[in-house]
């Protein structure tokens, strides 16, 4: 649960009172134009940025609160990025155990058991666990990046526009991906440009324009039905895009 | 009749390079060990501590090895009451002055790997220090390899200047050789080729563990 976050990067004020609840097992999507604090937002909530004022919760725990340790707080936050961010010394499946072992501090043979069931549940068969992120494909690499954060058994994930580093084909595969999570139970945010993927997955889709979330509502009446004016200039520009690239 | 008499004087200059060999492995140890605190310290320190390691490396690669030589050995270690042996001022002045060296090969090494690697690590949980031993520093000692071989094949001609303190390396003992037969040629030309071939090997270690721990298939590690 976030309250009334604010955050500036010198005079630009990047989120202006934004506050929002995902409860558990439930699937919030936030869309908006570039530049508008999606990520930054995402970044506040696990603590890699810190923002000026506002609180966050976790369940009962409060991020915000100055005298919690935060690496302890963020393994229960997965974080997807939209670089991915896979470790590049590290072979795909201890990309995934390395969290495990020394964050967990799990014993090897444990970790490489979990690692290898979240590789599996992102369906990345056993030949490319030993490959190294430069010889796996995007959406592979996502695909691992998922697992990893998946790994440490999280009570949310966040994902940074997952797929914007990617083909359309390979959008699928993670899109897929992420949608399975999410039927499973995955409490999750996610940060998209993708209008039909929101609209399967998300139980509420959030509009955020300018550091603030401007409408809100379930999928449907978002978006074909939205209130505000910004809100359908937004998605005529991204459908039309879409309309192009088709 | 003088070769003859030179020839028993081989085995006396390949001793020596034992000892240079001793005395760039002994600093080029001490450098790492300087070189990846110190450049951790550049990247993540304090703005104090990263002052005095400025002022560290400006002091090292800014004064010839034979001053720090004559320095340490005949003025700073007997102030502080040390007595250094010329063997180990020597290894401690080329480990300090390596240390220098690859502090700068290390903190450029840290440097070129990209910021998300961090976020990433600390997004996972990790503590500073396990990203960093983890994460940053595995993925900058290779980046860093060939620049190591580079500094061991400095550091491996930089030893001969240690003949200065008397240490019985190669270039002392040449020079002895050069002086007991009378043959100057010679012994230096054979000082010359064991360092060459000292260089050849040395490089040709690092080339190897430098494609041995290569990340498959990446452009820069």
């Amino acid at each position: 649960m976030v309250k009334d976050l604010y955050k500036r990067y010198g005079d630009k004020a990047v989120l202006r009172g934004v506050s929002f609840e995902v409860e558990k097992g439930k699937v919030k999507v936030i869309m908006g134009p570039s530049g508008t604090g999606k990520t930054t937002l995402l970044k506040c909530i696990d603590m890699l940025v810190k923002p000026d004022s506002g609180k966050i919760w976790l369940e009962d725990l409060e991020l915000t609160d100055p005298r919690i340790d935060v690496s302890e707080a963020r393994r229960k936050i997965g974080f997807v990025f939209q670089e991915f961010n896979l470790f590049h010394h590290l072979t795909a499946i201890k990309n995934v155990m390395i969290g495990l072992t020394k964050v967990k501090k799990l014993p090897r043979g444990e970790a490489r058991a979990i690692a290898e069931r979240s590789l599996l549940k992102v369906h990345i068969d056993r030949e490319l666990w030993d490959k190294y992120p430069a010889q796996l494909s995007g959406g592979q690499k996502q695909r691992v990046a998922i697992a990893r954060a998946l790994a440490m058994e999280p009570m949310i994930m966040l994902y940074d526009e997952p797929t914007s580093a990617l083909d359309p084909q390979l959008t699928r595969e993670v899109l897929e991906v992420i949608k399975e999570l999410a039927e499973d139970g995955m409490t999750s945010l996610i940060v998209t440009h993708e209008v039909g993927f929101a609209s399967e997955v998300a139980d509420e889709i959030m509009i955020m324009i300018d550091g603030r979330i401007v409408e809100r509502g379930d999928p449907r009446s978002i978006i074909y039905d939205p209130r505000r004016e910004e809100t359908r200039k937004f998605f005529n520009k991204i459908m039309k895009i879409g309309d192009e690239l088709r | 009749m003088n070769l003859m008499t030179f020839s028993k004087y081989l085995p006396y200059i390949f001793e020596g390079s034992l000892w240079s060999l001793g005395l760039v492995l002994g600093g080029l140890g001490i450098g790492f060990a300087i070189g990846v605190t110190f450049s951790l310290v550049q990247v993540y320190g304090n703005p104090l501590l990263r002052r005095l390691i400025s002022f560290y490396v400006w002091f090292f690669r800014g004064t010839p090895l034979i001053v720090q030589l004559f320095l340490f050995h005949w003025s700073i270690f007997p102030a502080l009451g040390i007595n250094s042996t010329a063997l180990t001022t020597s290894i401690t002045v080329l480990g300090l002055r390596s240390g220098a060296y690859q502090s700068q090969i290390f903190r450029g090494a840290i440097g070129s790997i990209e910021e998300n690697q961090m976020l990433a690590a600390r997004a996972l949980g990790m503590s500073n220090w396990d990203a960093i031993s983890s994460i940053i520093l595995p993925q900058a000692l290779r980046i860093a390899i060939p620049q190591i071989s580079n500094e061991y094949s400095v550091i491996l001609k930089d030893s001969a200047i240690c003949f200065i303190l008397g240490i019985m390396e190669l270039m002392t003992r040449a020079k002895y050789a050069a002086i007991a037969t009378g043959i100057a040629l010679i012994p230096y030309l054979i000082a010359g080729l064991i360092y060459l071939v000292l260089t050849y090997i040395g490089t040709m270690f690092f080339n190897l563990i430098y494609l041995k721990k290569r990340i498959p298939d990446s452009v820069e590690g």
